[in-house]
């Protein structure tokens, strides 16, 4: 078992820290004996690693097939112009990032909505202004 | 005991993530102070379209209160209107096996565990030699409940033959396949399962130790199931032959691609979950290059059930090829979306019928798909195709993980298709040259169409496009994901017809 173990070095990083910085990448490829250009690799390849540190909450749509049967797509239509960013994208004061996710096995209550480590199920649009309020 | 807690009433409410997401959490932050109740957490036995459900005893069994709201506590208090469990044609019309603990235990009890027939299956296995329990799996015909439904004792048979100093069981818990949800509730719900079908198969390859890589999206499965190894590690169960046998949840990363065998391990392993060319198949050479058995959560948590019943009395239920029953996930536009385990063999249209409850109010049914975002969609003429691999192969179509979702009339054919396409372009991993091209093309091509810019050689380009990548990518996310655009645009001709530019 001598390969170094990238991905948990970087989660546990991120974990520590909110974001892998490219700062970072250097220093963790010299810890694990390994080349900047592996770390790097892992750091691009998975989307829940992240190199800018996040809002103060993160928003993730899930966009299931349940969830887009039961109109994800308006709800992520919604939380754009409510919110005015896009996908990947934090609010001018830093307080929400707005992200989406394949699934998140909430199918049977979709649409979901998590937020932080918040689960909603069977979310309306017009349910969204008065569950934005709760994350101040 | 105090005389509060003697007069206390025992009510039981899921701790399932979907339950408490359908208001169970709102009603234990409400309840937790009542002197008068005392509540258990349980795990939900997956009639989402009820939950939140709360339960108490009576004389009869366990009496339940649907979509229960903090305001009904009186109500269930008084135990008027109550409906027995057993009634509930939802879950009299299923044969639970593989989740017949649901709704009834708490998770990470393992008395209550044991006192329903746990760990029966892991003491018959060591009475057992390999061979011995190999055969009883050849036996109940078990297939893989992945994608390639493989005969699960074959796997296991053949990393049981290879000569190795250390072997593997890993439970993939990264199925993450877009409208299923059982593993989750495995892992939430009935987590001892879990680990004793994974000690039964290291007690059959010789194995030494166990990881469960868990998607990064199911935070409470994991922590659930930290703490089920914590458990049983102290009942001195994570042991073989006077050996401990370690069993650690490793942490994915969100990559759809991930729960694909050979990816997995490379994503284990801790470096970039690409896919690799098999043979090798990993159960001869795997996590780092030593025999690995890879199985899914579910067919984990099948094993036990079959060693302790036999594998004759499983092959009794469902069908000569397609043995046992499936735990079909029922999601979408239906009206009772929820958890359903049958034996194989019902058609579409039963399941839909039978346990969907028809469509949601104001729906009308357009397609359905059977499989995740790489399914193929069926419209209602096909609703009569039996649940079981063959047929679906058949119809040209994989049952996948039994994720079962319900699109209606609104449902824009082309903005799906697109949809499917996008998420392959996403997910993709970029090792194979038809998946990592095709799907970003595939992308460009529906979003043409979708603007009203596409042309009949579009839909021309997308056939040979899909052909391409069906036969020529490395794994199963390329090779299908032409399916549910084809099958779109066959289904559904004129939808595409009337936004091409001509």
């Amino acid at each position: 078992m001598t390969v170094p173990n990238i991905l948990k070095a970087l989660l546990s990083l991120q974990e520590r820290e909110g974001a892998v910085t490219p700062a970072a990448i250097g220093g963790i490829a010299h810890q694990l004996g390994t080349t900047t250009a592996q770390v790097a690799g892992v750091l691009s390849y998975y989307p829940d690693l992240h190199c800018a540190s996040p809002g103060r909450h993160v928003i993730r749509l899930c966009m299931g097939e349940s969830c887009y049967a039961n109109g994800c797509t308006r709800l992520l239509r919604s939380l754009q112009d409510r919110l005015r960013v896009d996908v990947g994208e934090t609010t001018g004061g830093g307080k929400f990032t707005l992200g989406t996710m394949s699934c998140a096995g909430n199918c049977a209550v979709s649409p979901t909505v998590i937020i932080d480590r918040d689960l909603w199920g069977r979310v309306l649009p017009s349910q969204l202004g008065a569950l934005l309020e709760r994350y101040k | 005991m105090n005389d509060e807690c003697r007069m206390a009433t025992r009510l039981y409410l899921s701790n399932d993530t979907s339950a408490r997401a359908a208001g169970a959490a709102s009603l234990a932050e409400a309840w937790v102070d009542r002197p008068e109740i005392q509540l258990i957490r349980t795990s939900s036995r997956g009639a989402f379209y009820l939950e939140p459900m709360v339960e108490r005893d009576s004389a009869d069994g366990r009496v339940a209160w649907f979509n229960v709201t903090p305001d009904d506590l009186p109500r269930i208090l008084s135990g008027k209107n109550g409906t027995p469990v057993p009634s509930i044609p939802f879950l009299a019309r299923q044969t639970r096996v593989t989740f017949a603990n649901f709704g009834e235990t708490e998770p990470l009890a393992l008395g209550e565990y044991q006192a329903r027939g746990g760990l029966k299956g892991l003491e018959q296995a060591l009475n057992m030699s390999p061979e011995v329990i190999i055969e009883e799996l050849k036996r109940s015909r078990l297939r893989g409940r992945g994608g390639a439904a493989f005969p699960v004792w074959n796997k296991w048979q053949v990393a049981q033959q290879t000569e190795a100093d250390e072997k593997y069981v890993v439970a993939n818990a990264d199925e993450g396949d877009a409208g299923t949800y059982c593993d989750r509730m495995i892992l939430e719900g009935d987590p001892f399962r879990l680990l004793e079908g994974m000690l039964i198969c290291a007690r059959a390859i010789g194995a030494g130790r166990g990881y469960v890589y868990c998607r990064h999206e199911y935070p409470a499965a994991a922590a659930t199931l930290w703490e089920a190894i914590h458990k049983a590690d102290e009942a001195e169960l994570l042991e073989l032959d006077g050996e401990p046998f370690p069993i650690e949840v490793v942490q994915g990363a969100g990559s759809y691609v991930c729960g694909e065998e050979t990816a997995l391990l490379e994503s284990l392993a801790g470096g970039r979950g690409v896919v690799r060319a098999k043979p090798p198949y990993p159960a001869q050479e795997g996590l780092y290059g030593k025999p690995t058995i890879v199985s899914n959560v579910l067919t984990f948590a099948t094993i036990p059930t079959i060693l302790s019943r036999g594998g004759a009395w499983y092959a009794s239920l469902g069908t000569e090829r397609s043995s046992g029953t499936m735990a079909l996930q029922l999601g979408g536009r239906v009206k009772q979306p929820g958890l359903v385990e049958v034996p194989f063999g019902l058609s579409l249209r039963q399941v839909l019928d039978q346990f969907g409850g028809g469509m949601a109010p104001g729906a009308r049914f357009k397609a359905v798909q059977v499989g995740g975002p790489l399914g193929s969609l069926f419209p209602a003429s096909k609703l009569d195709i039996p649940i079981c691999y063959d047929a679906f192969a058949q119809a040209g179509a994989v049952l996948g993980h039994g994720g079962i979702v319900v699109y209606d009339h609104e449902t824009d054919m082309v903005d799906l298709a697109r949809h499917f396409m996008a998420f392959t372009a996403n997910e993709s991993c970029g090792k194979c040259t038809p998946c990592r091209i095709g799907s970003v093309r595939g992308r460009e091509i529906l979003e043409r169409i979708q603007a009203g810019s596409g042309t009949v050689d579009d839909l021309v380009l997308l056939g040979d496009l899909g052909e391409t990548m069906k036969v020529a990518s490395l794994c199963a996310l390329g090779g299908r994901a032409p399916y549910p655009v084809l099958t779109a645009i066959e289904h559904f001709p004129a939808e595409f017809r009337s936004r091409l530019r001509t």
